[in-house]
């Protein structure tokens, strides 16, 4: 098997006295659909920080796409092909809808250094990017203007324009409809049938096992199950983690 | 408009300005102007920091005053051209702003404003104790009185400060519309989103403390040849410090001509102050406007021209309504014994009443509130044109207003029409 796109080894954060993350191994091969979940504050939004490099580990490292990211700072990250989503959509609000997703063509597509977009392929990047999601209609609008769905997939379409190899989905789900939540799904799985590989964190069972292709679970910080959806999700330990005992 | 083109215009508008100064035939024009002009590339050079990005610096002061004193050590050591001088002034304030920049990068919102008061405070105590640039007795610097071509001296510095204006207020527009203005504006939005879209925000913060540390030191650098004799406790004086965050902050922070609209507005009032009434007025009358802007268009003129619709909300609270009427009347008071010149700064104040007048009268439903505002301008112009003594003009004008307040403040009469409409 040829070195996974990100691999994590013996990925280690503590705030203070509490472990957040204690000795997370964890890989995601190219074109991969992974799903992340553990119950509140099992560390699977520590763990995103980590890897994208808006917090900082202690103890082991992290590699993305064949090389070593320790120490890289998150816009570097990002430069690389590391994209996420937050959990609580932060777009930029002085900006227009189109204008949120023209900020990542103009600082991560152009900082690269093969090929240069210029100010039209830029607009018309942005437009392709907004249909992508649905949202092209709205796009001199106000991110103030848009409903949570909207959020999410603006959320969304900010991490595409930075054309990602991974794109890390932290709970892009959370609070939203059944019907809602099926539109994401079947977004993130286009995106990745365009060959993007996806990690989704979610809380959202259905979506989670609707999605993935492999499952990985954490619990207080340590990873307790790595496989197969229907697999994990029989694993006694994960049933006591979640149901309790 | 491209980028040229605007520079072009801008030169235009500037060799205008120039030749209607010339004109005036008045030397005291170019005084007057020079300051107003000296304003606005504070304003803009504070704009690009704390608009574009949001970091609020306190210590313009220090940026203004270590261009000054760079000019001052020059002109000691080894006499050099002003343009020269503005050129190092602007290299030096601007290295300091690239190392404040760089120390108090981790550092948000009260912090960042915290640590640029105490850099001023640190520069000026280190001022005060170098007695090479005059220490804490301040330094003459004469300047010649004649200069080739253009005659009086003070016309070589109001042109050259037109020319450093230009130049700023070009660069503001400039960094606005490319890339890095939308790398500052994301910095100003949120830091974290900034970084995870590829936006290095550490270098953009340092390139911005740089820039708008330059151009303050640019401003700085003639200003000893303008006045003649510097010391440190005015020229880190307050009055730089706060001009430089009120001019912004009225006009509108997030594009380039909310300063200057600002520092045109603030600067000439502050002139005409100064002539009318007494220089300590000044920062009365700042004060005063900052206190209505924060209230009324906490975004400024452009604020205020661009969301018309949302201005209004904050009158619908009486209390707001009454203590803006006070703060907006109480200087006509003042302002009344000063002679007709005065009244030009008082028309400000009126303006705002009526604005004020007028936003309540729409939330009530009674338009015609702004009817006595504007009658109170009349009388505050009447004894000039009239014959009307000014004690009665004052009178009347005061009922007025207080039957204005009275208005404003009874409940409406029939709350359900009003809700229909």
């Amino acid at each position: 098997m040829s070195e996974p796109l990100l691999d994590v080894s013996g990925l280690g954060k503590r705030f203070g006295g509490f472990v957040a993350l204690d000795g997370i191994d964890f890989a995601v091969q190219d074109g991969e659909r992974v799903g992340l979940i553990g119950p509140n504050g099992s560390g699977k939004s520590t763990l995103v920080n980590c890897i994208c490099g808006t917090l900082h580990n202690e103890t082991g490292s992290v590699r993305f796409d064949g090389g070593n990211v320790d120490g890289l700072l998150a816009h570097q990250r990002t430069r690389l092909g590391l994209a996420r989503t937050f959990q609580l959509p932060r777009p930029f609000p002085s900006m227009t809808v189109a204008d949120n997703v023209r900020v990542p063509l103009l600082y991560t597509v152009n900082a690269r250094g093969h090929g240069f977009l210029t100010a039209a392929d830029i607009t018309a990047r942005c437009v392709d990017l907004l249909n992508i999601v649905g949202l092209a209609h709205k796009m001199d609008k106000w991110p103030r203007d848009l409903t949570q769905v909207e959020m999410r997939k603006l959320e969304l379409a900010r991490a595409m324009a930075a054309e990602p190899k991974l794109l890390i989905a932290d709970e892009a789900m959370a609070g939203l409809s059944q019907v809602e939540v099926a539109d994401i799904v079947s977004l993130l799985i286009r995106l990745n049938e365009r060959g993007i590989t996806i990690v989704l964190i979610e809380h959202i069972m259905r979506a989670v096992m609707s999605f993935s292709q492999r499952l990985v679970v954490l619990v207080s910080g340590k990873k307790i199950a790595d496989g197969p959806p229907d697999v994990v999700i029989r694993d006694p330990e994960v049933e006591r983690a979640y149901l309790g005992q | 408009m491209r980028a040229w083109p605007f520079l072009a215009a801008a030169v235009i508008v500037a060799a205008i300005v120039f030749a209607l100064a010339r004109y005036l035939e008045n030397d005291y024009v170019f005084y007057a102007g020079y300051v107003v002009l000296q304003f606005i590339v504070l304003a803009t050079a504070w704009n690009i920091l704390g608009g574009y990005t949001g970091y609020v610096n306190f210590g313009s002061a220090a940026f203004f005053a270590l261009g000054a004193y760079t000019s001052v050590f020059f002109h000691k050591a080894y006499p050099l051209p002003i343009p020269v001088l503005m050129v190092i002034g602007g290299v030096v304030s601007g290295i300091v702003g690239l190392g404040m920049g760089y120390l108090t990068l981790r550092l948000r919102g009260a912090f960042f404003a915290i640590a640029t008061l105490a850099l001023a405070v640190v520069l000026q105590t280190l001022i005060i104790n170098w007695t090479y640039v005059g220490g804490a007795r301040g330094a003459y610097v004469i300047r010649p009185n004649e200069i080739p071509i253009l005659g009086s001296y003070i016309q070589y510095l109001f042109l050259l400060m037109l020319v450093l204006a230009v130049l700023a207020v070009a660069t503001a527009r400039l960094i606005e519309r490319s890339r890095l203005g939308y790398g500052f504006a994301t910095i100003r939005d949120d830091e974290l989103a900034a970084e995870a879209c590829g936006v290095p925000t550490l270098g953009l913060k340092l390139i911005a403390t740089t820039l708008s540390g330059a151009f303050m030191g640019m401003a700085g650098a003639p200003f000893p040849y303008y006045i003649g004799y510097i010391e440190p406790a005015s020229t880190f004086g307050l009055a730089y410090a706060v001009n430089s965050i009120a001019m912004p902050m009225i006009g509108g922070t997030t594009t380039w001509i909310g300063p200057l609209i600002g520092a045109i507005l603030l600067g000439l009032l502050q002139q005409i102050a100064t002539v009318t009434i007494s220089s300590a007025v000044n920062l009365l009358i700042v004060g005063m406007l900052l206190v209505d802007f924060v209230i009324i268009a906490p975004n400024g003129i452009v604020g205020l021209v661009k969301e018309r619709r949302t201005a209004s909300n904050v009158v619908v609270e009486p209390t707001v309504f009454v203590l803006l009427f006070v703060l907006n009347l109480s200087p006509m008071y003042f302002l009344v014994e000063q002679g007709t010149a005065a009244q030009s700064i008082g028309l400000v104040f009126w303006l705002v009443l009526a604005y004020v007048a007028h936003m309540r009268g729409r939330v009530l439903g009674r338009w015609w509130l702004i009817a006595f505002p504007l009658a109170g301008i009349l009388f505050a112009f009447a004894p000039a044109i009239t014959a009307i003594p000014v004690t009665t003009a004052i009178f009347a004008s005061t009922i007025l207003q207080i039957i204005c307040v009275a208005c404003g403040l009874l409940p409406m009469r029939r709350p359900a029409e009003a809700s229909a409409r």
